[in-house]
């Protein structure tokens, strides 16, 4: 056998071994999809079948069910108010971190990582104490300012990523030519890193949005996240397979229009911190 | 504004220093309202016993002593490495076999990561729930198609012996693509020089891989590593959706038990005193491989 003809054996493997894990990776929730919108006779034949009259009426049904919508709409609230603070509070941290050293400079950014390594319940339960007393307790904006213990490290350690390629030159003439530090970071910054800063949102949002332990905990009816609604499903678990698989479906859409909008950068995002 | 800005510029260090804090402290106040505050209020509570009553009796280390004391709590803390150490070893084989075999397609590449990465893309608690309806054992897809190959019928999470490992299996499913996305874009970032002159030296794909690729891989592999495994221990979302911790307690890990120690039987400071406990293992573990790091890249 020649080089080239075993060459060739080895690509045509690639592509069945690459086939494999697509069709591995992309049946369970091709499955999930057909339960939604077969009647509860057909998603429970068995054996299964396989061709059936669609309905749409789980998708309906869903919308009707007690706090689904509100708890669809929190998390879209919640994720915006998450991502801005995530932003607003991380840039300049980001940025004073990379060009303007102070003192503590190392232990924060040892902080910042420890922050992101600890578990949930270590934060959840004192902020439960606290929130019960200040009135925060079941309310978005206090889930969101909880989930900066995570997103706070992970924002700024993106964001240091991508702002350390501003070439320093370009800041230094900005600064001659008369720019505060606020406007070089709004005039330079910005839209140099406008990718990276795009990255680093859609990765927190799709963060927030999937979020279960701390909304679990800090969440009654109010502030209820979607993911809080559809592990609500799983009580009557075993009878509602329709309600279970539609809601299940309608939460991962968001997040799968994200993914083929920003494939790239959220590919960059989650590699950034690995590969430099 | 813009003259006092001017004058910090080409100010002193110290100034520049000033305007550092500046910029600093709106994150300093939230991490210290989020991370800080819980971190020493875990601290001082676990050394009190509190039921979310109105007494509050100082105990001393004693909670600790209860837990380091409990056959159950080692249970717990086992059960949790070995979903960690199951899970991480797991997708870390697959996901890095994937990234190599992604890196030889020709075309077509970017449509397979995209899909590959969907997983990734969905709530644990959702993965969780999809799982439990394919796994299910007289309903689901899964024993259907392994009953028309003639093959056994597992109950998966319905038993002590099979639900550890199907929760280990569908956290592969889920995270996998993490590994794979990560360490392809390292495979990417490797020079091309040295795999060349290999190639001309007549050293096997065995050979290359062995003493080019995994070397100068491992500063990636052992960032994906730390990840996975805090990750893994961390674990709640795919237990709490999945098993809740049963059958008879076999999938309990620290976070589900802490969860329950605190909101369901509402031994509060004894909660806290397992996430302090947590935090120091999780700690320790961080350290170690920052250590071994820093020692093979130095």
């Amino acid at each position: 056998m020649n080089a080239r003809t075993k060459r060739r054996i080895t690509t045509i493997l690639a592509y069945v071994l690459a086939g494999i894990a697509v069709i591995l990776t992309l049946f369970p929730i091709f499955w999930i999809f057909t339960i939604s919108i077969k009647t509860q006779r057909d998603a429970f034949a068995m054996p299964p079948v396989f061709i059936f009259k669609p309905i749409w009426s789980n998708y309906i049904k869903i919308w009707q069910t007690a706090g689904f919508g509100a708890a669809f709409r929190n998390s879209i609230i919640v994720t915006i108010i998450g991502v801005v603070l995530a932003l607003v509070v991380g840039i300049p941290a980001a940025y004073a971190m990379n060009r303007l050293p102070f003192k503590g400079e190392k232990s924060l950014s040892i902080w910042l990582l420890l922050s992101y390594m600890l578990p949930e319940f270590l934060f959840i339960i004192p902020m439960y104490v606290l929130y019960q007393h200040i009135g925060l307790y079941d309310t978005q904006v206090g889930l969101a300012i909880v989930y900066q213990v995570f997103l706070l490290p992970f924002a700024i350690w993106l964001l240091r990523g991508f702002f350390a390629d501003v070439p320093i030159e370009l800041e230094e003439a900005a600064r001659i030519d008369g720019c505060s530090r606020l406007q070089t970071l709004y005039k330079i910054y910005f839209p140099l890193t406008a990718p990276g800063i795009a990255a680093t949102a859609i990765l927190a949002a799709i963060w927030i949005w999937n979020e279960l332990t701390i909304s679990l905990a800090l969440t009654f009816d109010a502030a209820r996240t979607v993911t809080v609604a559809v592990a609500g499903f799983r009580g009557y678990a075993s009878i509602d397979w329709g309600s279970m698989t539609a809601a299940s479906i309608v939460s991962i859409i968001p997040m799968f229009i994200f993914a083929a909008l920003a494939q790239k950068y959220i590919v960059e995002g989650l590699t950034l911190g690995a590969v430099k | 504004m813009i003259k006092r800005s001017i004058s910090i510029g080409e100010g002193t260090r110290q100034a520049k220093s000033r305007t550092g804090y500046l910029y600093v402290t709106p994150a300093l106040i939230i991490l210290g309202l989020t991370s800080v505050f819980p971190a020493v209020y875990s601290l001082i509570l676990s050394l009190f016993h509190w039921d979310w009553g109105i007494s509050l009796d100082f105990v001393g280390l004693g909670n600790y002593i209860l837990y380091l004391s409990d056959p159950k709590f080692w249970q717990v803390l086992r059960q949790t490495f070995y979903f960690a150490i199951g899970a991480v070893s797991v997708e870390l084989v697959l996901g890095f076999a994937l990234a190599l075999i992604i890196n030889r397609l020709r075309w077509g590449m970017g449509v397979i990561r995209t899909l590959l990465l969907l997983p990734l893309m969905v709530s644990g608690i959702i993965v969780s729930l999809i799982w439990k309806i394919l796994l299910d054992p007289t309903l689901g897809i899964v024993n259907y198609m392994l009953s028309l190959f003639g093959g056994p019928k597992p109950v998966w999470f319905g038993a002590q012996a099979t639900a550890m490992p199907s929760i280990i299996m569908v956290d592969t499913w889920w995270q996998t693509a993490f590994v794979f996305i990560v360490l392809s874009a390292g495979l990417r970032s490797l020079p091309t020089e040295p795999f060349e002159a290999a190639e001309v030296d007549g050293a096997s794909s065995l050979q290359k891989f062995r003493y080019l690729t995994l070397p100068m891989l491992r500063p990636v592999l052992l960032t994906v590593l730390i990840f996975r495994t805090i990750d893994c221990l961390k674990v709640f979302a795919l237990i709490f959706g999945t098993t809740g911790g049963g059958p008879a307690q076999s999938t309990e890990v620290i976070q589900t038990l802490a969860y329950r120690t605190a909101f369901k039987f509402l031994f509060l400071s004894r909660s806290m005193t397992l996430m302090v406990i947590f935090s120091v293992i999780i700690l320790a573990i961080s350290l170690l491989y920052l250590r071994f790091g820093e020692r093979q890249t130095a």
